[in-house]
C-alpha cells in the first residue's frame, strides 16, 4: 500500500521506480485524500480522475515495458486554473470565462505532458489573480489546511493547499507579486517564483505581462527544482522568454547572506521577525557570513506594483468582452452587450484594478503615475544588483504575518495589498526568490523565510534553500486531512 | 471664396510577409471567413505575440527608402481602444519610437518634382473586418459579422507632413509611394485589395491666414479616383462653409462613391485617449547597424532612381514617370529593350504606345513570353534604321506577338527590306517622270500634292519595298 503521507516527488518517483507501489495506486491515493478534503477546502475547481486514472494505467504499463521513466513519470501533479490545459475549461476563477474551454496547452503543460505528469485538476484562485486570500474567487475561497478558519493566501491558494494538503505531489501557480510565495508560506509548503522569462508564459492568462511568472508549488525544494527543471527554458512562443546560460553561486556554508533591513522593521509581525532571525543565528551557527543591508526602493515597491500591475491588466483584460469567447450578456448594440458582460462577468477587485490601470495610464496621468512608476522600478532593479555585489542571497520574511482569518481584510484593500510586501520587489526586478517553511506559530499556523538571489541563479538558489531545508528540518504537516474517514 | 488647402496623408500598407505580424498564421487571400486563425490572432487568453522578423526587416528598408532616420530602439506599444472586431480590444502599434522618421518621398504632379516630407513610418498589426448587414455602421447596421482572417496581418502605416497642397498631388503622392513599396518588393500593392488604404487629414485657409484651419479626416478610402474626388469635395465643401461663416467642425468624414460626397462619421471632440503603454509581451527590438546593413544589402532601384536615369538616357519626365508607373512587365521589357535599341525614345513609344495598343485590341493583359528585348529590339532597329517602313514594322510586330522569330530573317525572306539605294530610285524616278511630264509640269507651277501621286507611281514601278520618304525627297529635287 502506498504510504502517502507527506510523500514528496522524489520519493515518489523512487517508489514508482523500484515497484514499491504502482502508478494507479499512488494516483488513486491522491484522490482519496481529494475526496477527503475537498468538500472542506475547496482547493480545486476540477478534478480530473478518469484522465489521471487512464494515464496512470498508461505509465504502468510504460513502467512495466522499459522500467525507465523520468523524475514526473506518473506524478499527480495541479495546475492552478490560469493556465489552459486543451479541452478543459480555464476560468481564473472568474465568472466571465465559465463557460471557455481552452483550445490548446499552455506551454508549462505541454511540457509537463511530455514528462509523463498526470494531471490531477486545476486549483481555485483569486480571480485572474488578484488577490492575496482566494477570497476572490468567483467560485468560493479555498481554506487552508492548517486552519480552515484561515486564508490558504493567494492568488496560488488552492495550488498551495493542494500540496500542503496532500491532493497533489505539487503544483503550478503564478506569481506577480507573490501569488506562488505568499500562499506557499501561509500553508507550510515550498513556493518558488524562478527569474522572469525562464518558464514560458505562454497559455498563463496575462495579469501584469511583465510581471507575472509561473513557478512550482511543492513540499521541498528539491521537488521544486524538478518541477522548474521540466518547465523552464526557452520557448519560440513567448517573446520574453529568455534564451540565457545560468549562473551559480556557492550553495554551502560558505554563502553570503544579507538581511533585507526594510523587510525587518514597520509592517512585519513580532513572531515573524523573531522566527527569521532564529533562521539566521543557525546559519551563522552554520559559519555563515550574515550582514544587513539596505534596499530603500523596497518602501515603495507596493506602490510602484500598484501602478504598474493595474496599468498591464488593465489592457490585458480588455478582450474579455463577449464577443468572440467566454460570457455574453446581450445588449442592444455591440457596446452595450462588451459593458453588460464585463458589468456581471468581473468581480470588485478585478474592477477596482482595472479602473486604477486605465487611470494611470490616462493622458495628462501617464507622465505623474505610470511613468514614475517604470522610472522606480527601474531604481529597484539597481538597487538589488548594486546589494548582489557583496551579498549571495538576501533573506527576509515571506510575508508580514502568517495566515489571517477569512474576512479579516476583504474591508480594507490596501490592507490586503500589504500582505505582498516582502514578495513584490522580486517581481518588479524580475529575481528568482523562494518561500520555504520553518516553523509553526502560537496558532498553530505555519512561518517561512524568502531567499532571493541574482537573476537566472535559480539553480543555485534551489540548491541553497534545499540545504537550508535540511538545517532547519521542518517536516510539520496538517495531516488531519490524510486519515481514512 | 479662393481657400488654400493643407492636406496631410496617412497610408496603411499590408505588407507581403509569409506569416501574420505575431503568429505563424499564414498571410494569404481566403475566401471562406474565420479560417485563417490562431489563439494569438484571435487574442484568446492566454496567447502572446512573437515579431515578425521579416516584417521589421521589410519596414526598415521603406524606411530607408524614404530616407528615414531609423530607430536604434524600436519598441511597440499597445493602443487601447474597444471594437469588435479589435480581438484584444488594443492593437499592437508603435508610439513615440516608430521605426522611421522625417524622411520625404519624390513625387511627380502635373509634370513637376517635389519632395513631400514623411513624418513617420510605423510597424503595426490589421484588424478583423467587420460586415455591417443593414447598415453603414455598427451601431445602426441589424447585426454585424466579424471575419478575422486579416487580424494580425502585418501592417506599415506611413504618415506625411501636412504639406500637400492638392487633390491631384495627394493621387501622385499615393502612386509613388505604391511604385515604391512594389519595387523594394514589401507589397502587393493591390489597391482593389485593400493592400493600401489611406486616409486625408484636410483643412483649408483663406490667403491671409497663418494658422491651418480645423482638420477634418476622411478615412479608409482605397482608391485613387475617389480620393481625388474626395479631396476636391471637402475642399470646396470647406471653402462654402467659410464663406458662410460657418463652422467647420473637427471630424471623421467617409467618401460615399455613390452620393458623390463625404459625409460625417463621429465628431472629434479634442483627441481619443489610447492610453498607449509599452507592450510588455514584446521585449524592445535593437536595430544594430548590423541588421540595418543587411536590410540594405543589396538595396532594389527606387522609382526615384529609375526616373532620373531614364530622363538621363533621353525621355522626358513625363515619359520616364509614365515608364516607372507601369505594370512590371512593361518596365522589364523596356529594360531589356534599352540594350538592344539605340534610341531610348523609339524603345518608349514602341513600348508604350503600339505594343500596349495592339495588346489592349487582343484582349492580352500580359505579355507574350516570346516577345523579348532581343526580338522586339530587333524590329525596333530595321524601322530606325530605314530598313523597314513603320507601317510595315507594326505588321511585323503583330506577327510577332503570335510567335516566336527574327524580324529581320522574316522582312528579309517576305521582301519588306526597303531598297534604299538613291541610284536605283532615282533610275525609276526618271522613267516614271519621262511617262508624265504634264504632271511634272503642274508640280513645277505648285501643285505639290501631286508628288504625292508620283511617289506612288515609283513604288508601284519597284520590284523591292522602298522607303518612301526617302521616294519623296528624291523627286522633290527632280522637280525642283
Amino acid at each position: 500500500m502506498v504510504e502517502i503521507n507527506n510523500i514528496t516527488i522524489k520519493k515518489a518517483h523512487e517508489g514508482l521506480k523500484d515497484k514499491s507501489f504502482s502508478s494507479l495506486e499512488l494516483t488513486e491515493e491522491i484522490f482519496k485524500v481529494a475526496a477527503n478534503s475537498e468538500s472542506v477546502l475547496h482547493a480545486h475547481l476540477v478534478l480530473m480522475h478518469d484522465e489521471a486514472v487512464k494515464k496512470a494505467k498508461e505509465t504502468d504499463s510504460r513502467i512495466a515495458k522499459d522500467g525507465m521513466i523520468g523524475e514526473l513519470d506518473g506524478i499527480p501533479l495541479s495546475i492552478k486554473d490560469n493556465m489552459n490545459l486543451k479541452g478543459y475549461g480555464t476560468t481564473c476563477s472568474s465568472k466571465i470565462l465559465s463557460n471557455y474551454i481552452s483550445p490548446y496547452d499552455a506551454t508549462v503543460v505541454k511540457r509537463l505532458r511530455e514528462n509523463g505528469t498526470i494531471f490531477v485538476g486545476k486549483t481555485n484562485l483569486d480571480e485572474f489573480a488578484m488577490g492575496s486570500s482566494t477570497e476572490n474567487s468567483a467560485y468560493g475561497p479555498t481554506k487552508n489546511p492548517w486552519d480552515p478558519d484561515c486564508v490558504p493566501g493567494g492568488s496560488s491558494g488552492g495550488s498551495a493547499a493542494v500540496v500542503s494538503v496532500g491532493s497533489a505531489l505539487g503544483s503550478l501557480g503564478s506569481d506577480t507579486g507573490g501569488s506562488i510565495r505568499q500562499p506557499a508560506s501561509f500553508c507550510g509548503v515550498v513556493g518558488f517564483k524562478p527569474t522572469y522569462g525562464t518558464v514560458s508564459r505562454f497559455g498563463l492568462i496575462a495579469f501584469a505581462s511583465s510581471l507575472d511568472q509561473i513557478g512550482p508549488i511543492t513540499k521541498t525544494s528539491e521537488d521544486a527544482k524538478i518541477i522548474y527543471n521540466a518547465i523552464s527554458g526557452y520557448d519560440s512562443k513567448d517573446a520574453t522568454s529568455l534564451n540565457l546560460k545560468s549562473a551559480s553561486l556557492p550553495e554551502d556554508s560558505s554563502a553570503k547572506v544579507g538581511i533585507v533591513k526594510e523587510l525587518m522593521g514597520e509592517g512585519i509581525a513580532d513572531d515573524v521577525k523573531s522566527e527569521v532571525e532564529r533562521v539566521i543565528k543557525i546559519l551563522e551557527e552554520e559559519g555563515h557570513q550574515v550582514s544587513e543591508v539596505s534596499l530603500p526602493m523596497t518602501k515603495m515597491a507596493i506602490s510602484i506594483y500598484y501602478l504598474i500591475a493595474p496599468a498591464e491588466c488593465s489592457a490585458n483584460l480588455a478582450r474579455f468582452d463577449g464577443v468572440r469567447f467566454g460570457l455574453r450578456k446581450d445588449g442592444n448594440t455591440s457596446y452595450e452587450m462588451s459593458d453588460k458582460t464585463r458589468a456581471e462577468g468581473f468581480g470588485d477587485e478585478v474592477k477596482r484594478r482595472i479602473l486604477l490601470g486605465t487611470y494611470a495610464l490616462s493622458a495628462g496621468y501617464y507622465d505623474a503615475y505610470y511613468g514614475q512608476a517604470l522610472k522606480a522600478r527601474n531604481q529597484v532593479v539597481n538597487e538589488f544588483k548594486e546589494v548582489f555585489k557583496s551579498v549571495d542571497y538576501l533573506i527576509s520574511p515571506t510575508t508580514p504575518s502568517t495566515a489571517f482569518k477569512f474576512g479579516e481584510k476583504t474591508t480594507n484593500p490596501l490592507e490586503m495589498y500589504m500582505s505582498d510586501l516582502c514578495t513584490i520587489p522580486a517581481n518588479l526586478a524580475g529575481l528568482p526568490a523562494i518561500s520555504i517553511p520553518t516553523g509553526i506559530d502560537d496558532n498553530g499556523m505555519p512561518f517561512s523565510i524568502q531567499l532571493m538571489s541574482p537573476e537566472l541563479t535559480d539553480i543555485s538558489l534551489l540548491n541553497f534553500s534545499s540545504y537550508i531545508e535540511k538545517i532547519i528540518a521542518f517536516d510539520q504537516v496538517p495531516s488531519k486531512w490524510r486519515k481514512e474517514p | 471664396m479662393k481657400v488654400y488647402p493643407t492636406i496631410g496623408m496617412e497610408t496603411h500598407v499590408e505588407l507581403k510577409t509569409e506569416s501574420k505580424m505575431f503568429c505563424a498564421c499564414k498571410v494569404e487571400e481566403t475566401e471562406s471567413p474565420n479560417t485563417n486563425l490562431c489563439p494569438t490572432c484571435l487574442g484568446l487568453p492566454g496567447s502572446l505575440p512573437v515579431p515578425n522578423k521579416k516584417a521589421i526587416e521589410m519596414i526598415t528598408l521603406l524606411g530607408i527608402s524614404l530616407d528615414c532616420e531609423i530607430t536604434k530602439n524600436g519598441m511597440f506599444h499597445r493602443k487601447n481602444y474597444f471594437y469588435p472586431d479589435l480581438p484584444k480590444n488594443y492593437q499592437i502599434s508603435q508610439f513615440d519610437f516608430p521605426i522611421g522618421v522625417n524622411g520625404k518621398l519624390q513625387i511627380v504632379s502635373e509634370n513637376e518634382l517635389s519632395d513631400i516630407e514623411i513624418e513617420r513610418v510605423h510597424m503595426e498589426e490589421d484588424t478583423g473586418k467587420s460586415i455591417h448587414a443593414g447598415g453603414g455602421r455598427i451601431d445602426t447596421a441589424e447585426y454585424t459579422l466579424l471575419d478575422f482572417n486579416r487580424s494580425g496581418i502585418p501592417l506599415v502605416e506611413i504618415v506625411t507632413k501636412p504639406v500637400i497642397s492638392n487633390a491631384k498631388q495627394a493621387v501622385s503622392y499615393i502612386e509613388e509611394l505604391r511604385q515604391l513599396v512594389i519595387d523594394i518588393d514589401i507589397s502587393h500593392a493591390k489597391l482593389e485589395l485593400g493592400n493600401l488604404r489611406f486616409d486625408a487629414n484636410i483643412s483649408v485657409a483663406s490667403k491671409d491666414e497663418k494658422e491651418l484651419g480645423v482638420k477634418v479626416e476622411i478615412k479608409n478610402m482605397n482608391s485613387l479616383k475617389s480620393l481625388e474626388r474626395a479631396i476636391d469635395y471637402e475642399i470646396e465643401r470647406q471653402g462654402d462653409l467659410k464663406e458662410k461663416n460657418e463652422k467647420i467642425v473637427q471630424e471623421t468624414r467617409h467618401w460615399d462613391e455613390k452620393l458623390e460626397k463625404t459625409i460625417s462619421m463621429r465628431t472629434k471632440e479634442g483627441s481619443a485617449d489610447y492610453r498607449y503603454f509599452s507592450d510588455p509581451d514584446i521585449p524592445n527590438m535593437n536595430l544594430t547597424k548590423d541588421f540595418i546593413d543587411s536590410v540594405v544589402k543589396n538595396p532594389p532601384e527606387l522609382p526615384k532612381d529609375r526616373r532620373e536615369r531614364y530622363v538621363a538616357s533621353g525621355l522626358s519626365l513625363e515619359e520616364a514617370s509614365h515608364i516607372v508607373k507601369s505594370d512590371k512587365w512593361v518596365r522589364e521589357l523596356f529594360e531589356d529593350m534599352k540594350i538592344n535599341v539605340e534610341n531610348i525614345r523609339s524603345a518608349y513609344l514602341w513600348v508604350t504606345g503600339e505594343l500596349l495598343g495592339q495588346l489592349r485590341k487582343l484582349n492580352i493583359e500580359n505579355k507574350p513570353e516570346h516577345l523579348r528585348g532581343d526580338n522586339f529590339g530587333e524590329l525596333i532597329s530595321l524601322v530606325d534604321e530605314g530598313e523597314v517602313s513603320s507601317s510595315t514594322g507594326k505588321e511585323i510586330l503583330s506577327e510577332l506577338i503570335q510567335r516566336d522569330f527574327s524580324p529581320k530573317d522574316y522582312a528579309e525572306s517576305n521582301n519588306l527590306i526597303q531598297e534604299n539605294s538613291e541610284e536605283y530610285i532615282n533610275n525609276l524616278i526618271l522613267k516614271v517622270l519621262d511617262s508624265h511630264h504634264e504632271i511634272v509640269e503642274r508640280i513645277k507651277l505648285g501643285e505639290d500634292k501631286l508628288v504625292g501621286f508620283l511617289v506612288g507611281e515609283v513604288m508601284k514601278e519597284s520590284s523591292a519595298s522602298l522607303n518612301p520618304s526617302l521616294v519623296r525627297e528624291l523627286i522633290a529635287k527632280e522637280t525642283k
